[in-house]
């Protein structure tokens, strides 16, 4: 009990003080700007390319509901490249102004970053100063650490939904019909989806903040474990999408390649398992990044408890 | 309960090859005010950083209270800290982090704790000032505040009156004063005077090993030692090695030294005979003081 309390006191203190923070201010700033550069870049584009495709389908005197069915299908092969070949995933995906999953995916690759650039200082900031004396002596270092992971979560969480909200209303202003009964759900599953997946990567900043005394080795060390399982994602990613080419060519059953599997040790190789229709695929997705958050902690906890301060 | 506050058993610790503290024991005892003495990189920032579970030893034991100082929630609300070198947080104001800081010692109402800390070393105007924007005083008094907050039974203090102004430094050691009897005090300095003054005891630490600890008047030999500054005459030193209980007598610069039994005479009879001595032999005394400087005894020492 007395260690909830802890983690209250020091969340509530670590979040008032990184809404007043400039350098948080500076990256919520900077992070929706990107968000809104790429949400009016894509906006843009898409317009630019159903009116192309629609003047060339009037001058090619194409039969009624071809253009429809010509941008249904370049939809689908986008968010097939941007996602997963998942047919019941596509399907969801393709009910919803194209802007909106395109968007999400650009800010959802480099959240990763932006998480990294807002806390990769939350410990070693104050292990470096020695400032972390003042609360060692009041707090557990567990409630230390856990409090201001809470409190890097919150401010990445709420802005998400900010930045969420946005693509929504955007997406809402360009297309007319897109209807309140799905926005609202939607808004809801993709906020969710991107807050677990982010919640991940505080974790890992929060880990990689807890082992060096030094806020700048944290920061690289950080990048470099962001590019490792990028690495691991891209390397298993491909190796699957080779054998299942090979399989087609043979006329085969897709083979599932051993090392293939590699890739499902990055976190990002559940971020598609967070938009997928089905419970059970959601639900896993779900206890993979709950799982890879309390890893990070629990190794995070038992480094800060043992380092000298 | 042990009657000690204190209790560090064959401490080392060790930063590589490098052993900053070697094999220390030593024991505090409740309401006492110790201090730790020795030159620079003698061990007792380090020692001070086992007592408050910053540092893990690399041997032996350490106990506050009777708890390990490194045991989750073990001594929290026991024990307060003054670090010698640790920075405030950045972007907030003085009253806000003490408020906080007393929040989170379990002190209620903690805004009361804060504003009465704050007064207690008289910086009330500093209330509303950014933290990181304080001047070396200041932050120092601001740091004293954060360590007495809620009048922890035992208190660590390291270096409290360094880089600090004469005034603001007697107002500091009142405070110590103030502390005596009812808490637990411990005491890192260079100025060896203000320790003697303060402290009922003290270590002396050297290259990381204790060299001698015990309480001031062992250390500064007062039951067994005394000296007499003469102004002139000729001192009679073999009437005076002569007097029963005497084990030594030197006269060097103007000072005259000696050394006694103390469980054979006590120390107002020896000082009482050997100005008798001086007085017949027509020497000229300008005063008294009974053992030696706790300075020299450190010299001596490290």
């Amino acid at each position: 009990m007395e260690g909830i309390r802890e983690i209250a006191t020091i969340w509530s203190a670590e979040l008032r003080r990184a809404v007043r923070s400039p350098r948080v201010i500076i990256l919520l700033g900077l992070y929706g700007l990107f968000s809104a550069l790429a949400l009016f870049l894509v906006g843009w584009i898409t317009s630019r390319v159903s009116a192309a495709a629609a003047e060339q389908l009037n001058a090619q005197s194409a039969p009624e509901g071809a253009l429809d069915q010509a941008a249904a299908n370049a939809k689908q092969a986008l968010l097939s490249g941007l996602f997963d070949k998942d047919a019941s995933l596509l399907e969801a995906l393709s009910k919803l102004p194209l802007v909106i999953p395109v968007v999400f995916k650009i800010t959802l690759f480099f959240l990763p970053a932006y998480v990294a650039f807002l806390g990769f200082d939350q410990l070693s900031g104050e292990i470096e100063p020695k400032s972390i004396r003042y609360l060692a002596i009041r707090a557990r270092r567990s409630s230390i650490l856990v409090g201001k992971f809470l409190a890097q979560a919150t401010v990445v969480v709420g802005m998400i939904l900010v930045i969420d909200a946005v693509i929504f209303a955007y997406a809402r202003l360009i297309s007319p019909d897109f209807a309140f009964g799905l926005l609202a759900p939607s808004l809801l599953r993709f906020w969710i989806a991107a807050a677990v997946f982010s919640v991940a990567y505080v974790a890992l900043t929060t880990l990689c903040s807890a082992l060096f005394a030094l806020p700048a080795v944290s920061l690289i060390v950080n990048f470099f474990a962001l590019f490792v399982f990028w690495v691991i994602q891209a390397v298993g990613s491909y190796l699957q999408d080779a054998a299942a080419m090979q399989a087609a060519a043979a006329g085969e059953e897709p083979s599932r390649p051993v090392l293939a599997l590699v890739r499902f040790l990055s976190p990002s190789a559940y971020s598609t398992d967070l938009l997928h229709p089905e419970w059970a695929r959601f639900g896993i997705g779900i206890g993979a990044y709950a799982a890879f958050s309390a890893a990070f902690l629990v190794l995070g906890w038992a480094i800060l408890r043992a380092r000298d301060v | 309960m042990s009657d000690a506050a204190i209790d560090i058993a064959q401490a080392t610790k060790q930063f590589g090859p490098t052993v900053a503290v070697n094999q220390v024991s030593l024991q505090v005892s409740r309401g006492a005010c110790y201090g730790l003495i020795g030159p620079n990189g003698a061990g007792k920032t380090t020692l001070f950083s086992l007592l408050c579970g910053y540092l893990r030893p690399t041997r032996g034991t350490v106990r506050i209270l009777g708890q390990d100082p490194r045991s989750p929630g073990a001594i929290k609300g026991k024990l307060g800290v003054l670090p010698q070198d640790a920075a405030f947080p950045a972007s907030i104001t003085v009253g806000a982090l003490l408020t906080y800081w007393a929040r989170l010692s379990g002190l209620a109402p903690a805004e009361r704790h804060a504003r009465e800390a704050v007064e207690r070393v008289a910086l009330v105007e500093a209330w509303n000032v950014e933290a990181r924007a304080l001047s070396h005083g200041m932050a120092k008094r601001i740091a004293m505040a954060q360590a007495l907050m809620g009048n922890p039974p035992v208190v660590l203090l390291d270096e409290p009156t360094a880089g600090l102004d004469p005034r603001i430094a007697a107002h500091v050691r009142q405070l110590i004063r103030e502390m005596k009897g009812t808490q637990t005090v411990v005491v890192s300095s260079h100025n060896l005077h203000e320790l003697e003054e303060l402290c009922d005891g003290a270590a002396i630490l050297d290259r990381g090993r204790l060299m001698q600890a015990g309480s001031m008047a062992e250390l500064t030999a007062r039951a067994e030692e005394f000296r007499v500054e003469i102004a002139r005459g000729e001192v009679p030193l073999d009437a005076i090695r002569a007097l029963q209980g005497c084990t030594q007598a030197a006269f060097a610069g103007g000072q005259l030294a000696v050394s006694f039994d103390g469980r054979q005479v006590p120390p107002e009879e020896m000082i009482t005979r050997t100005l008798e001595a001086l007085i017949r032999a027509g020497v000229k005394v300008l005063g008294v003081s009974r053992g030696r400087k706790l300075e020299e005894r450190v010299l001596q020492l490290t």
